[in-house]
Protein backbone atom coordinates (compact mmCIF):
# COMPACT_ATOMS: atom_id res chain seq x y z
CA UNK A 1 0.00 0.00 0.00
CA UNK A 2 1.31 3.44 -0.80
CA UNK A 3 0.06 6.99 -0.93
CA UNK A 4 -0.41 8.24 -4.47
CA UNK A 5 -1.75 11.73 -3.94
CA UNK A 6 -2.88 13.90 -1.09
CA UNK A 7 -4.90 17.10 -1.41
CA UNK A 8 -7.30 19.20 0.61
CA UNK A 9 -10.08 16.95 -0.63
CA UNK A 10 -8.55 13.69 0.53
CA UNK A 11 -6.18 10.87 -0.31
CA UNK A 12 -5.58 8.31 -3.03
CA UNK A 13 -3.81 5.10 -2.09
CA UNK A 14 -2.48 2.34 -4.26
CA UNK A 15 -3.16 -1.20 -3.07
CA UNK A 16 -2.05 -4.54 -4.39
CA UNK A 17 -4.73 -6.99 -5.39
CA UNK A 18 -4.22 -8.94 -2.16
CA UNK A 19 -4.48 -5.80 -0.04
CA UNK A 20 -7.65 -4.71 -1.80
CA UNK A 21 -9.23 -8.11 -1.28
CA UNK A 22 -8.18 -8.17 2.37
CA UNK A 23 -9.55 -4.67 2.98
CA UNK A 24 -12.87 -5.56 1.36
CA UNK A 25 -13.21 -8.78 3.37
CA UNK A 26 -12.36 -6.97 6.57
CA UNK A 27 -14.77 -4.07 6.14
CA UNK A 28 -17.54 -6.50 5.18
CA UNK A 29 -17.19 -8.05 8.64
CA UNK A 30 -18.25 -4.82 10.29
CA UNK A 31 -19.89 -4.67 12.72
CA UNK A 32 -18.52 -7.57 14.71
CA UNK A 33 -21.02 -8.16 17.53
CA UNK A 34 -20.03 -6.14 20.59
CA UNK A 35 -21.00 -7.80 23.82
CA UNK A 36 -19.15 -5.57 26.25
CA UNK A 37 -21.07 -2.64 27.71
CA UNK A 38 -18.92 0.43 28.10
CA UNK A 39 -18.30 1.85 31.58
CA UNK A 40 -18.55 5.61 31.94
CA UNK A 41 -16.68 5.82 35.25
CA UNK A 42 -14.46 3.77 37.54
CA UNK A 43 -14.89 5.77 40.72
CA UNK A 44 -18.05 7.88 40.64
CA UNK A 45 -20.62 6.56 43.14
CA UNK A 46 -23.24 9.09 41.97
CA UNK A 47 -26.45 7.25 40.99
CA UNK A 48 -26.67 9.60 37.98
CA UNK A 49 -23.59 7.88 36.58
CA UNK A 50 -25.65 4.75 35.89
CA UNK A 51 -28.10 6.78 33.86
CA UNK A 52 -25.25 8.45 32.00
CA UNK A 53 -23.75 5.05 31.27
CA UNK A 54 -27.01 3.82 29.80
CA UNK A 55 -27.23 6.85 27.53
CA UNK A 56 -23.58 6.49 26.54
CA UNK A 57 -24.09 2.88 25.47
CA UNK A 58 -27.21 3.84 23.52
CA UNK A 59 -25.34 6.66 21.74
CA UNK A 60 -22.42 4.37 20.94
CA UNK A 61 -24.79 1.78 19.45
CA UNK A 62 -26.25 4.51 17.24
CA UNK A 63 -22.76 5.60 16.26
CA UNK A 64 -21.87 2.05 15.22
CA UNK A 65 -25.05 1.87 13.18
CA UNK A 66 -24.04 5.04 11.37
CA UNK A 67 -20.60 3.56 10.73
CA UNK A 68 -22.26 0.41 9.40
CA UNK A 69 -24.27 2.46 6.91
CA UNK A 70 -21.08 4.18 5.74
CA UNK A 71 -18.93 1.06 5.63
CA UNK A 72 -19.96 -0.54 2.35
CA UNK A 73 -19.66 2.62 0.19
CA UNK A 74 -16.02 2.91 1.29
CA UNK A 75 -15.11 -0.33 -0.44
CA UNK A 76 -17.47 0.00 -3.40
CA UNK A 77 -16.13 -0.16 -6.95
CA UNK A 78 -16.34 3.65 -7.11
CA UNK A 79 -13.90 4.13 -4.25
CA UNK A 80 -11.74 1.08 -4.69
CA UNK A 81 -11.10 1.00 -8.42
CA UNK A 82 -9.08 -1.53 -10.27
CA UNK A 83 -6.19 -0.07 -12.34
CA UNK A 84 -4.37 -2.80 -14.22
CA UNK A 85 -3.12 -5.26 -11.64
CA UNK A 86 -3.43 -2.71 -8.82
CA UNK A 87 -6.25 -0.95 -7.02
CA UNK A 88 -6.71 2.73 -6.18
CA UNK A 89 -8.58 3.66 -3.04
CA UNK A 90 -9.95 7.23 -2.98
CA UNK A 91 -10.91 8.62 0.39
CA UNK A 92 -12.32 12.02 1.31
CA UNK A 93 -11.48 13.65 4.66
CA UNK A 94 -14.46 12.14 6.45
CA UNK A 95 -14.08 8.82 4.65
CA UNK A 96 -10.64 8.19 6.06
CA UNK A 97 -11.86 8.97 9.57
CA UNK A 98 -14.78 6.58 9.12
CA UNK A 99 -12.52 3.85 7.74
CA UNK A 100 -10.09 4.27 10.64
CA UNK A 101 -12.93 3.93 13.15
CA UNK A 102 -14.31 0.85 11.39
CA UNK A 103 -10.89 -0.82 11.26
CA UNK A 104 -10.17 -0.05 14.88
CA UNK A 105 -13.60 -1.26 15.93
CA UNK A 106 -12.88 -4.58 14.22
CA UNK A 107 -9.47 -4.72 15.88
CA UNK A 108 -10.80 -3.99 19.38
CA UNK A 109 -13.82 -6.30 19.11
CA UNK A 110 -11.60 -9.13 17.84
CA UNK A 111 -9.36 -8.56 20.86
CA UNK A 112 -12.40 -8.67 23.14
CA UNK A 113 -13.53 -11.88 21.46
CA UNK A 114 -10.15 -13.34 22.46
CA UNK A 115 -10.83 -12.42 26.08
CA UNK A 116 -8.87 -9.14 26.08
CA UNK A 117 -5.41 -10.70 26.46
CA UNK A 118 -2.53 -8.52 27.67
CA UNK A 119 -0.14 -10.27 25.33
CA UNK A 120 -1.20 -9.86 21.71
CA UNK A 121 1.31 -12.27 20.21
CA UNK A 122 -0.62 -15.33 19.09
CA UNK A 123 0.51 -18.71 20.28
CA UNK A 124 2.52 -20.73 17.77
CA UNK A 125 -0.51 -22.76 16.87
CA UNK A 126 -3.61 -21.05 18.17
CA UNK A 127 -6.86 -22.94 17.84
CA UNK A 128 -8.83 -22.12 14.70
CA UNK A 129 -11.46 -20.28 16.74
CA UNK A 130 -8.76 -17.88 17.98
CA UNK A 131 -6.71 -17.69 14.81
CA UNK A 132 -9.48 -15.90 12.98
CA UNK A 133 -9.56 -13.12 15.60
CA UNK A 134 -5.78 -12.78 15.61
CA UNK A 135 -5.81 -12.47 11.83
CA UNK A 136 -8.50 -9.82 11.89
CA UNK A 137 -6.63 -7.85 14.53
CA UNK A 138 -3.38 -7.96 12.57
CA UNK A 139 -4.99 -6.99 9.30
CA UNK A 140 -6.97 -4.12 10.80
CA UNK A 141 -3.82 -2.90 12.56
CA UNK A 142 -1.87 -3.07 9.29
CA UNK A 143 -4.37 -0.89 7.43
CA UNK A 144 -4.70 1.56 10.34
CA UNK A 145 -0.94 1.91 10.49
CA UNK A 146 -0.73 2.50 6.74
CA UNK A 147 -3.53 5.06 6.67
CA UNK A 148 -1.94 7.00 9.50
CA UNK A 149 1.70 6.75 8.55
CA UNK A 150 1.99 6.89 4.78
CA UNK A 151 1.28 10.61 4.96
CA UNK A 152 4.06 11.14 7.52
CA UNK A 153 6.50 9.00 5.56
CA UNK A 154 5.79 11.02 2.46
CA UNK A 155 6.19 14.33 4.35
CA UNK A 156 9.51 13.19 5.75
CA UNK A 157 10.70 12.11 2.29
CA UNK A 158 9.73 15.48 0.81
CA UNK A 159 11.53 17.39 3.56
CA UNK A 160 14.78 15.46 3.04
CA UNK B 1 -1.79 79.52 54.42
CA UNK B 2 -4.25 77.13 53.12
CA UNK B 3 -7.27 76.56 55.27
CA UNK B 4 -7.19 73.58 57.55
CA UNK B 5 -9.37 70.85 56.28
CA UNK B 6 -11.77 69.16 58.58
CA UNK B 7 -10.81 65.51 58.99
CA UNK B 8 -13.38 63.12 57.75
CA UNK B 9 -13.66 59.37 57.91
CA UNK B 10 -13.91 57.30 54.83
CA UNK B 11 -16.78 54.87 55.26
CA UNK B 12 -15.76 51.27 55.44
CA UNK B 13 -16.61 49.42 52.29
CA UNK B 14 -19.27 46.80 52.71
CA UNK B 15 -18.10 43.43 51.56
CA UNK B 16 -20.89 41.34 50.25
CA UNK B 17 -20.76 37.62 50.56
CA UNK B 18 -18.87 36.15 47.64
CA UNK B 19 -21.27 34.66 45.15
CA UNK B 20 -20.56 31.94 42.67
CA UNK B 21 -22.57 31.09 39.61
CA UNK B 22 -24.30 27.75 39.27
CA UNK B 23 -21.65 26.83 36.75
CA UNK B 24 -18.90 27.44 39.33
CA UNK B 25 -20.69 25.26 41.84
CA UNK B 26 -21.42 22.42 39.44
CA UNK B 27 -19.20 19.37 39.86
CA UNK B 28 -16.37 18.94 37.41
CA UNK B 29 -14.91 15.74 36.01
CA UNK B 30 -11.59 14.53 34.74
CA UNK B 31 -11.76 12.82 31.38
CA UNK B 32 -9.32 9.94 31.73
CA UNK B 33 -7.93 7.68 29.02
CA UNK B 34 -6.78 4.23 30.20
CA UNK B 35 -4.12 2.01 28.74
CA UNK B 36 -4.91 -1.15 26.82
CA UNK B 37 -2.71 -3.39 24.70
CA UNK B 38 -4.84 -3.16 21.56
CA UNK B 39 -5.08 0.47 20.44
CA UNK B 40 -2.06 1.44 18.35
CA UNK B 41 0.05 4.32 19.62
CA UNK B 42 -0.27 6.22 16.33
CA UNK B 43 -4.00 5.75 16.42
CA UNK B 44 -4.32 7.08 19.98
CA UNK B 45 -2.25 10.15 19.06
CA UNK B 46 -4.42 10.70 16.02
CA UNK B 47 -7.63 10.48 18.07
CA UNK B 48 -6.39 13.00 20.65
CA UNK B 49 -5.44 15.43 17.89
CA UNK B 50 -8.79 14.97 16.21
CA UNK B 51 -11.01 15.28 19.27
CA UNK B 52 -9.19 17.96 21.25
CA UNK B 53 -7.56 19.79 18.35
CA UNK B 54 -4.14 19.36 19.97
CA UNK B 55 -0.82 19.67 18.22
CA UNK B 56 0.95 16.37 17.62
CA UNK B 57 3.49 17.01 20.40
CA UNK B 58 0.82 17.43 23.09
CA UNK B 59 -1.18 14.49 21.79
CA UNK B 60 1.93 12.30 21.84
CA UNK B 61 2.75 13.35 25.41
CA UNK B 62 -0.66 12.21 26.59
CA UNK B 63 -0.46 9.03 24.51
CA UNK B 64 2.90 8.19 26.10
CA UNK B 65 1.52 8.93 29.55
CA UNK B 66 -1.31 6.47 28.89
CA UNK B 67 1.18 3.91 27.63
CA UNK B 68 3.75 4.29 30.42
CA UNK B 69 1.63 5.19 33.45
CA UNK B 70 -1.55 3.34 32.62
CA UNK B 71 -3.71 6.43 32.26
CA UNK B 72 -3.71 10.10 31.40
CA UNK B 73 -6.02 12.88 32.52
CA UNK B 74 -6.91 14.57 29.27
CA UNK B 75 -9.11 17.44 30.34
CA UNK B 76 -11.26 18.74 33.21
CA UNK B 77 -14.80 19.73 32.32
CA UNK B 78 -18.38 20.02 33.58
CA UNK B 79 -20.56 16.92 33.39
CA UNK B 80 -22.06 17.58 29.98
CA UNK B 81 -18.80 18.29 28.16
CA UNK B 82 -16.98 15.49 29.94
CA UNK B 83 -19.74 13.09 28.87
CA UNK B 84 -19.41 14.28 25.29
CA UNK B 85 -15.65 13.74 25.26
CA UNK B 86 -16.05 10.25 26.73
CA UNK B 87 -18.60 9.47 24.04
CA UNK B 88 -16.25 10.68 21.32
CA UNK B 89 -13.24 8.77 22.69
CA UNK B 90 -15.30 5.61 23.14
CA UNK B 91 -16.63 6.08 19.61
CA UNK B 92 -13.02 5.63 18.51
CA UNK B 93 -12.80 2.61 20.83
CA UNK B 94 -10.41 4.17 23.33
CA UNK B 95 -11.01 3.26 26.95
CA UNK B 96 -12.11 6.56 28.43
CA UNK B 97 -14.07 7.44 31.54
CA UNK B 98 -15.10 10.54 33.49
CA UNK B 99 -14.08 10.70 37.14
CA UNK B 100 -15.21 13.27 39.73
CA UNK B 101 -12.58 15.98 40.07
CA UNK B 102 -13.16 16.54 43.80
Amino acid sequence: MRLLTQSEGGWRYQLSRGEAQALRSLVKLFPIPANVAVKITKTDPDPQAAEREKLLNKSLAEHREELRRNAQPLISDDRLKIRGDRYVLSLGLDDRETLLQILNDIRVESWRALGQPENLDPLTNPPESERVHHNRMSLAGYFEHMLLNLEETRKAATER
Amino acid sequence: MPPTLEPHTIPRPTIENETRSDEDLAPTYYVVCWNDPVNLMDYVTHVFMKIFGWQRQKAEQHMLEVHEKGKSVLIREGAEKAEFYVYQLQGYKLQATMEPAE
